[in-house]
């Protein structure tokens, strides 16, 4: 008896700060990925399966491009809003949770921030019913980390550019109706060279989208190139008042927040997996639950588990207020992707043999963490951005600042 | 059509047993242990209002008697595109029974426009007890039926009530108004909430009412209550065991396996 204050799935509480508003966005979405996507998940992970209609179930819920403003067809929530998706989606499967964050952070912000009112009209509502599919291009076969040095070119011409070159690791790209297209333009003028982002229709002449095989991680997730050979895009299809790394940054920098909040969905559901599993099994005649070593692995978990939640929720706050910067962003993303790892891994080895199976779904998460840790920026690059930020010298570059 | 739906708040059914805690007073279960979410029957009566306002057009109202936390279930069903959401505030800390609750709903009911239809869920997840719809009737003199899984016009003055019964249902026509309590099925699984329907739920306004305000007095309340009292809660302890019945073939194990059944039932 007596008042239970320990909730072990949320030890500070912390869905108490999520505003009323949020907080029943976050029901409907753990309503739908629970009741509609767990059960999908372990297959389409198996046989590499995205199905098609969760863009239409997840357009209709209006999970698409949450934060964009009602006239472009999204609810125009909060950016808290927007993680609080992120986290009931990868509690299922990142696989899901990548859809969403291209569609939502890298094709319909981009369009919303840096398209001309037409471009919003034409692609917008019909991204946020999931009538059209987009993805995002920058990564190229040598140039991942550093985006900045990419070949990708576009050369002016009459009516409109010619694009070409070859973009690879593209979330999305093998089903995508439309591609949003970093490049570096060439108009003869001053700005030559300088990036600029380009929407591509699927159908132009010269454009291909080919997978990328035997992926070991966010298997349901269709991943492919972007191939360019002498592809004609009108004008009226370049973004265009922006220049340089700020825009394809701009949609990054969205992303990752929602990968801040996503990853905490993860942690949480290895964690929870863990510690039904320790309770339930006996080895040497007792629960493994009670076992030392056991305790302290959950104790770790649950303490980066708190850390990542108020982290999250901080920086949403923050971003609702257009306070949050970049490098508090590349803290976070670096944060609570590596932990999120981690955490997958332990919970895995808690499972024993058990774990190494699909059907206790934590060597799925485990997988799809290697991506997380990766993508939108890896943990080394980020450490890199914080480097930056905390001591003026850049250190990408090798000796870089010798000069 | 104007249809109401009273919506019960309750605790997560299905919490872990090992979160479920009672509290201090040992009367009742500890608010505290799981999330307050609305009662999946209540989800499902107002999914059998929508679906018939969807259809046949008319306005919806939600109704919640509870502490303020009930606000959440009135939004959800704001969001789920319920018109209107009245709740009468429960300070009191303790949870009336289904006799109260129907007193207080009764009255609530008397304060707004009339109903055509007055829904209630079949049963909560808390208790169980199935009572509310009915005595609901009884305070408000209206015909009532139970188990209702589907609702249709029959001309301009009637509805007609699928019930459903062990092996198959019963269509009852029934003269409006009328009380019915909603059972789940295939057909009124609640939708979920839409984003932008959730935004716009918040903006809405909601009518607060003190039982004062209804007509009740906290001190009707509490001898209501004292009809039907709740002398002390416990949580039973489980016990589990796992016994291997040995045997030299298949037939010896099965005539083990009976002789140990045997042997255990007539030790309880
Ligand atoms: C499943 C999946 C989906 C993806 N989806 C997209 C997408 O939709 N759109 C898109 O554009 N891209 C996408 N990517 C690409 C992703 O963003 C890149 O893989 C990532 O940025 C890393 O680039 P890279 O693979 O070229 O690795 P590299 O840049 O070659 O890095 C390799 C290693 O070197 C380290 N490293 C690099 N530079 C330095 C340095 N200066 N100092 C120290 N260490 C350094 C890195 O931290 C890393 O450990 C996706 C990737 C995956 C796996």
């Amino acid at each position: 008896m007596g008042t239970k204050t320990f909730n072990s799935n949320d030890i500070y509480h912390f869905e108490e700060l999520i505003s009323q508003e949020d907080r029943m966005i976050m029901d409907a979405a753990r309503e739908y990925a629970q009741t509609q996507l767990e059960p999908r998940a372990l297959e389409g992970n198996q046989d590499e399966q995205f199905d098609i209609g969760i863009a239409r179930e997840m357009g209709d819920l209006g999970l698409l491009g949450v934060f964009i403003p009602e006239e472009y067809g999204g609810a125009g929530s909060s950016y808290t809003a927007y993680g609080v998706i992120n986290r009931e989606l990868d509690r299922v499967d990142s696989a899901y949770r990548s859809f969403v964050s291209v569609q939502s952070s890298l094709v319909m912000h981009p369009i919303h921030v840096f398209g001309t009112e037409e471009q919003r009209q034409k692609y917008l509502p019909r991204l946020a019913t999931g009538e059209i599919i987009g993805c995002y291009g920058l990564t190229e076969p040598d140039h991942g980390s550093d985006p900045g040095s990419m070949i990708t070119s576009a050369k002016k011409i009459d009516g409109g550019w010619k694009l070409n070159g070859s973009k690879t690791w593209i979330t999305n790209s093998p089903i995508a109706d439309l591609c949003v297209v970093w490049a570096k333009a060439y108009d003869g003028g001053d700005e030559d060279g300088v990036i600029r982002g380009f929407l591509i229709e699927r159908g132009t002449e010269g454009l291909s989208t080919p997978k990328v095989k035997n992926k070991m991680s966010m298997r349901a997730s269709p991943t492919g190139e972007i191939v360019m050979q002498d592809c004609f895009i009108p004008n009226e299809n370049a973004l265009p008042d922006i220049r340089g790394l700020k825009g394809p940054f701009s949609c990054l920098n969205n992303a990752r927040f929602g990968i801040v909040w996503g990853v905490v969905g993860v942690a949480e559901n290895c964690y929870q997996r863990a510690r039904d599993y320790v309770l339930g099994r006996t080895q040497f005649g007792y629960p493994l639950a009670s076992m030392q070593l056991i305790q302290t692995k959950l104790a770790n978990m649950v303490t980066d588990i708190t850390q990542m939640q108020l982290l999250a929720w901080r920086l949403g706050d923050l971003k609702d207020k257009d306070r949050a910067t970049p490098e508090m962003v590349s803290l976070a993303k670096r944060n609570n992707a590596g932990a999120a790892l981690n955490i997958a891994r332990v919970a895995r080895d808690m499972l024993g043999g058990n774990g190494i199976t699909g059907d206790f779904r934590v060597i799925h998460h485990m997988m799809n963490m290697e991506t997380v840790n990766t993508y939108e920026g890896t943990y080394d690059i980020h450490g890199l951005v914080l480097g930056r930020a905390i001591t003026e010298i850049q250190s990408f570059v090798p000796r870089g600042n010798d000069q | 059509m104007n249809i109401l739906v009273c919506l019960k708040q309750i605790l997560d059914p299905e919490v872990p047993v090992r979160d479920f805690a009672i509290d201090g007073s040992g009367l009742q279960a500890d608010p505290n242990c799981a999330n307050q979410m609305t009662n999946i029957f209540c989800e499902n009566a107002l999914e059998t209002a929508l679906q018939l306002k969807d259809a046949h057009g008319g306005k919806i109202t939600v109704l919640s008697f509870g502490p303020d936390s009930v606000k959440d279930s009135l939004r959800k069903g704001l969001a789920m595109k319920a018109n209107e959401a009245f709740m009468v505030l429960n300070n009191t800390g303790h949870q009336p029974d289904s006799a109260a609750t129907a007193k207080v709903l009764a009255k609530a009911i008397g304060k707004m426009e009339p109903f055509d239809l007055v829904l209630t869920g079949r049963e909560a997840g808390d208790w169980g007890a199935g009572q509310t719809g009915g005595l609901l009737a009884e305070e408000l003199g209206l015909p009532y039926s139970a188990f209702v899984d589907e609702i249709e016009p029959e001309g301009e003055d009637r509805l007609i009530l699928r019930q459903q019964t062990d092996s198959g249902w019963n269509k009852i026509s029934a003269p409006k108004p009328v009380v019915a309590s909603i059972t789940n099925s295939d057909h009124n699984l609640p939708r979920i909430p839409k984003t932008r329907d959730i935004i716009l739920a918040n903006r809405k306004p909601l009518t607060s009412w003190s039982l004062e305000e209804v007509g009740i007095s906290e001190d009707e309340l509490a001898a209501e209550q004292q009809k039907a009292r709740i002398k002390l809660l416990s949580i039973p302890e489980g016990k589990s065991d796992c016994e291997f019945i040995e045997g030299d073939s298949l037939e010896d194990k099965i005539d083990n396996l009976a002789e140990r059944i045997v042997a255990i039932a007539r030790s309880v």
